[in-house]
């Protein structure tokens, strides 16, 4: 997975806490349960206050499909959901594992500021 | 968004691309606001899509050019823009040849006279090809590297090339007795037009280069 920028912050700045990595956002909002673009983009904003644009969110879409990290479910009309692979979420945890770490490891510093 | 700029954001996707998500995209953009924001985020993600595409098609084997530049990249990037800039200098020159006899003839030069109406834009063609030439070419050879994913090395060796000729090249006009004369020279001093001109090539191609493995590596 790619760098990650803006990594949640304590300030005022609401634009600072924003945190912006299309494919581990769509994996961390399909291991919440299948759900169609649309229905991703609104869980993904209540997760961390990112709105992904359609584009960006597809460009994700399509590269961790072709990972092999997500799978479509059936159609629903013109809707197509999809769903976290045992692969994807093997690799959600790893990547989150790693950001936890990273993230402790930075606010503990930042505490002795 | 209304269904038709649904669409038409849809269109402006590759084909493969749009077979296998277009009409899921299309309900998704329907049901999202059509703000401009959406609207550039939409055009920025399809033009990335068209230059280097993630779906293949599938209805479609390599074409001729492709395969070409995957068997013999140092004649795809390192030969053939060089033929393609002599051939626009070639034009240039011929344009200016052309245009003393047909715009200005009897005078000494083709540079110090004043034009007029359709000389400027015949001159203007001529001109066009021969300052610019050596930056068009050298751009689409970025761009056809990048979208090829070839190796670095004959990209880059052609856009050395294009900044040499073209850092080089020089146009010379004399009066003789049976009319205009021009000619091209090539003289290897200028080295910082040289190294201007493999700098605004190499730059896009860097930039296309990084963005394409962005894009790929997830």
């Amino acid at each position: 997975m790619r760098s990650t920028r803006h990594v949640v912050s304590e300030t005022g700045d609401p634009e600072a806490g924003h945190y912006s990595d299309p494919p581990l956002l769509v994996l961390t909002s399909l291991a919440g349960g299948p759900k169609h673009g649309h229905a991703m983009i609104e869980d993904i904003a209540r997760l961390c206050g990112t709105r992904l644009g359609p584009g960006t969110l597809y460009g994700a879409i399509t590269r961790l499909e072709q990972q092999g990290w997500i799978e479509p479910l059936r159609p629903e009309e013109r809707r197509q959901p999809y769903r976290i692979t045992a692969e994807g979420l093997r690799v959600l945890r790893a990547k989150l594992t790693t950001l936890h770490k990273f993230s402790k490891a930075g606010l503990k510093r930042l505490e002795a500021v | 968004m209304n269904r038709r700029t649904a669409r038409l954001l849809v269109r402006l996707y590759p084909r493969a691309w749009r077979e296998r998500y277009g009409t899921e995209f299309e309900a998704m953009l329907e049901r999202g606001q059509g703000d401009f924001q959406t609207f550039a985020n939409v055009v920025w993600s399809a033009l990335g899509e068209r230059l280097f595409p993630t779906v293949p098609d599938s209805n479609t084997g390599p074409t001729l050019f492709q395969s070409w530049c995957a068997r013999a990249p140092w004649a795809m990037f390192g030969i053939a823009p060089l033929v393609l800039l002599v051939a626009a200098y070639f034009a240039a020159c011929f344009i200016l040849w052309s245009g003393w006899r047909i715009f200005l003839p009897g005078m000494e030069t083709p540079f110090a006279a004043r034009l007029h109406g359709v000389s400027i834009l015949y001159f203007g063609v001529g001109r066009w090809l021969y300052f610019y030439a050596p930056v068009a070419i050298g751009w689409a050879v970025a761009v056809t590297a990048a979208r090829q994913q070839s190796r670095a090395i004959w990209p880059v060796a052609g856009l050395v090339l294009i900044a040499l000729a073209g850092g080089a090249a020089q146009v010379q006009t004399y009066r003789a007795s049976d009319g205009g004369r021009v000619s091209l020279d090539f003289f290897f001093g200028h080295t910082v037009h040289t190294l201007v001109l493999f700098a605004v090539t190499v730059i896009p191609y860097l930039i296309l280069r990084i963005g394409r493995e962005r894009r790929v590596g997830v």
